[in-house]
């Protein structure tokens, strides 16, 4: 509702809202920016030219370019929609149900986010080394999974609690099984906290740097591990480049994502 | 004080939820804002506190422009329908909130919380947590801490709805007390027409954002200035008729009216009409009989129309479905209304 | 039976979880049988509190933490109040907000490099205005050990991280209890203080818990904008563990067992207080 206090804007608070927003948005515009500088010598402030050196780096150079972002897709990918699956089975057990433990395990949850991630990552690389799973794909997945369930739990709660079960048990009143109400009545209820659950994990586990480089060791390459020693190295053009090629590819995916849940709930109940 | 509203319109996201609203409350006046869920008057009442900016017209108090008037300084309180105590703080202390909000003493808020809650009947419950109150006791609250505000103009949101109906008509009555002990301003926001009817002063009827008829209970009752009126009120048939030379013809009775000359629809509510053996309406039989515990609730068919009435008889019912009957008519209580 | 089954994925992984950090604790007391080393000593934990390269590692990242989280809770909270009291919720602005938790810390780091370092974008307009007239008039903000470039660089993911989480919360109150507060005749800024912000704490504070921890316990940020020394626990951590001599292996465990010790300790601490408040208001609403 539009009310009277919304026309009385406090000055003091735009600029505080306004001011945020402006040091949000001039970093991600200079990025883009500074993929393109030529020299850029102090204390000019704009680059002398532009160049195509952080693209060519990027597409022609290190021709791998391509298979990094697609295997680091797919592997956040599978990180997403994995945490989102075992989010919503989480969610429905701790919404749904009393039982021992409930406690314990909701506490569990947010474990990972407080739990230093440099204890985890150390003690559990001689654990991956034994099972044999250090170094490899499904090693980094379990990984990442471990950081991306506290979100997706936490966000798969919060629209189990709201939308309940009432419906699913009026559709196994109307004599339909209960996995198939649950897939055909709640999940399409439950699809925008899925979308977000499935982009929080995505992102969790696209951002990982030190545990992805800690158990995948290098030969689990991802963008964010290859990206970083360019920004260590102080490159900003090539720097920029991979950041740019990071941000871009995350948007792309996120609209592929939205397309294809929207289009997958349209047919679930299509006629 | 006296509450007077020129020509208030509202518009919320481009949809026009008030139209051109004027009213005037006198001071120490109890009044109803009657309508369906929708009909704007809640948003008439936050546009009374502030909360709500109009697109056009003026809030005065006591003759007084308000419009540059903030929420906090109009000394215009609504209990929300929700009521919205704080779940923070104790009984005690949402009571003081507003006296502490405008300065006032510790001693004069202590006081004051006590005298409120002794008024509301809740003596000895300062130090309860909000939730560990029924609803009821948490209507008293609001109450209490609405008074505690001094309140140039009481706003009751639909306060009683949420309550089992006992429950209401101790509210009522306590709502009624305090008003008068007070000399409290108030405007009471209901869809229940008895709740209007029984509590108000005066009844401001509204409709799709405006007020239709704004009078004392008996006449907006008897008196309605339209068949929208009436029919909120009282849902009832009618027939259409003639009126000439200040005498009303229609197909089943004719009788003396002081209306000029035209086409009339004549509602025939169920206190216009009674079953008589020597009334003058005939062909009518007795189609359904419910009983309602205190009486009986006869629907009476007319044989060669599709014409339905409706009256009440008191216990014990002596008709049975078929029977026929003859029906009087309390020529008073027939509401003409214009056709054109 | 049937949440069992539910939970079943959860709780492997949660063994997962915890067989990692508790090999980690297990090998901070000295037991690493791969090494030869089985005895069980606090030995570790000592040095670590007796070496002052350590102890000064302890004292970065709890600055680091403590700084940042705070002010990342302050303007955070600010940041959500003028969304929530100007009417931008379900303005554009809630969409930039959401920018900074999409982008992760090393890219962060970058912008800090960009703008903050002495040859950056702010020290060539400051040089422009005629503010410095050298590089080195611009004051080290990166790999210093004022941790300034760390500390924004928290602050630009958190504030927004913040602000967030806060304002579905912070805008259901204003829109009932803090309008009833203003109503009842508190101005603006006494509702805000005495209504809608006590009742966003619970809020406010998980956010807090939450970031603090985190920067806590991070390694990208200092890795990328630390001094060389002292460095920040998680990054001395790392140097330990990747150490020739393996012995220092459990140096390394054992800081990640300070580190432990101290978020399980707030944690903790966290919990009580939520209790506590819970118990005086129940729900959050009322």
């Amino acid at each position: 509702m539009v009310s009277n206090v919304d026309k009385r804007k406090s000055k003091i608070l735009n600029i505080v809202a306004y001011g945020i927003v402006f040091f949000i948005v001039v970093p991600l515009l200079v990025l883009s920016f500074w993929s393109f500088a030529g020299r850029w010598p102090w204390p000019g402030l704009f680059p002398v030219g532009f160049t195509m050196r952080g693209m060519e780096e990027l597409f022609s150079k290190s021709a791998n370019m391509f298979s990094v972002v697609t295997s680091s897709v797919l592997l956040s990918l599978t990180v997403a929609v994995l945490a989102t699956v075992i989010g919503t089975m989480t969610a429905r057990a701790l919404v749904f149900y009393d039982f021992k433990g409930k406690e314990l395990v909701s506490f569990g949850t947010i474990l990972p986010i407080i739990i230093p991630g440099t204890a985890f990552a150390m003690g559990v690389h001689v654990v991956f080394i034994y099972l044999g799973l250090a170094d490899t794909f499904i090693g980094v997945v379990l990984v990442h999974l471990i950081y991306a369930l506290p979100y997706t739990v936490n966000i798969m709660m919060d629209v189990t609690a709201m939308t309940g079960d009432n419906l699913e048990i009026q559709g196994q009143v109307l004599g339909i099984p209960p996995f198939r109400s649950f897939y055909h009545i709640t999940l399409p209820l439950i699809m925008p906290g899925v979308i977000s659950s499935v982009s929080m994990a995505y992102i969790i586990s696209f951002s990982q740097y030190f545990i992805t480089l800690m158990i995948g060791g290098g030969k689990v390459k991802t963008l964010s591990v290859v990206m970083v020693p360019f920004i260590q190295s102080g490159d900003r053009t090539i720097a920029s480049s991979y950041a740019l090629l990071f941000v871009l590819s995350t948007f792309v995916v996120f609209i592929l994502l939205e397309l294809v849940i929207k289009r997958f709930t349209a047919r679930l109940n299509g006629i | 004080m006296e509450l007077s509203l020129k020509n208030i319109s509202v518009a919320l996201s481009g949809e026009e939820i008030l139209d051109s609203v004027s009213l005037t409350v006198d001071d120490g006046a109890f009044i109803s804002l009657l309508g369906a869920s929708g009909c704007g008057k809640s948003t008439l009442l936050k546009t009374i506190a502030g909360i709500i900016a109009p697109s056009k017209g003026s809030v005065f108090l006591n003759g007084v422009c308000a419009d540059h008037l903030p929420p906090h300084k109009r000394g215009t309180v609504i209990v929300f329908q929700d009521l919205r105590l704080f779940p923070h703080m104790t009984v005690a202390e949402n009571i003081a909130f507003p006296m502490k909000m405008r300065g006032a003493a510790r001693e004069e808020y202590v006081r004051t919380t006590t005298e409120l809650l002794e008024k509301v009947q809740l003596q000895g419950f300062e130090r309860r947590r909000v939730r560990e109150m029924s609803g009821g006791q948490l209507q008293r609250v609001a109450l209490a801490r609405a008074l505690a505000a001094n309140p140039n103009v009481l706003l009751l949101d639909e306060p009683f709805s949420s309550l089992d109906e006992n429950l209401r008509q101790d509210m009522r009555q306590l709502v009624q007390r305090l008003q008068k002990d007070y000399k409290i301003t108030t405007i009471l926001v209901t869809h229940d027409r008895q709740e209007a009817l029984s509590m108000s002063d005066k009844i401001a009827l509204m409709m799709d954002g405006r007020i239709l008829q704004y009078d004392t209970p008996e006449n907006i009752y008897d008196t309605s200035v339209s068949r929208t009126v009436a029919d909120f009120f009282e849902s009832a048939p009618y027939i259409e008729g003639v009126v000439r030379d200040g005498i009303f013809k229609c197909e089943i009775a004719e009788f003396v009216v002081d209306k000029p000359d035209g086409i009339y629809q004549a509602v025939l509510r169920s206190g216009a009409i009674y079953i008589d053996e020597k009334g003058p309406i005939r062909d009518f039989y007795v189609s359904e009989i419910q009983y309602r515990g205190e009486d009986y609730k006869i629907t009476l068919k007319e044989e060669s129309s599709n014409l339905q009435l409706e009256t009440y008889i008191s216990s014990p019912c002596q008709f049975n479905v078929g029977d026929m009957v003859c029906i009087g008519l309390n020529v008073s209580r027939v509401l003409l209304f214009s056709s054109n | 039976m049937r949440p069992y089954l539910l939970l079943a994925p959860l709780i492997l992984l949660g063994i997962l979880f915890l067989l990692g950090v508790g090999n980690a604790l297990i090998q901070s007391l000295g037991y690493i049988p791969a090494f030869g080393m089985t005895d069980l000593t606090l030995e570790y934990y000592k040095q670590v509190f007796s070496n002052p390269t350590l102890i000064a590692s302890v004292k970065v990242s709890l600055v680091i933490a403590v700084v940042s989280s705070v002010l990342a809770a302050i303007f955070g909270v600010l940041l959500c109040a003028a969304l929530v009291m100007n009417g931008y919720v379900r303005d554009r602005i809630v969409q930039a907000i959401k920018i900074p938790i999409l982008i992760p810390h090393t890219i962060v780091a970058l912008f800090m490099i960009m703008f903050l370092s002495q040859n950056g974008l702010l020290a060539r307009i400051l040089f422009h205005m005629g503010l410095i007239t050298a590089q080195d008039g611009f004051p080290m903000l990166l790999y210093d050990t004022n941790h300034i470039g760390i500390i924004l660089a928290y602050l630009w993911k958190e504030i927004p991280f913040v602000a967030y989480f806060v304002l579905a919360l912070m805008t259901s109150i204003n829109s009932t209890l803090g309008e009833a507060a203003e109503n009842l005749g508190a101005s603006g800024i006494r509702s805000f203080f005495h209504i809608t912000l006590p009742l966003c704490m619970p809020a406010v504070n998980k956010a807090l818990l939450i970031i603090f921890a985190f920067s806590f316990g991070a390694y990208e940020l200092p890795f990328l904008l630390g001094a060389t020394i002292p460095k920040a626990l998680p990054v001395q951590a790392y140097v330990e563990y990747i150490h020739p001599d393996l012995r220092h292996r459990a140096y390394a465990m054992a800081m990640n067992g300070v580190m432990l010790l101290i978020t399980l300790g707030i944690s903790g601490m966290y919990y009580l207080l939520s209790r506590k408040t819970e118990r005086m208001n129940g729900e959050q609403r009322g």
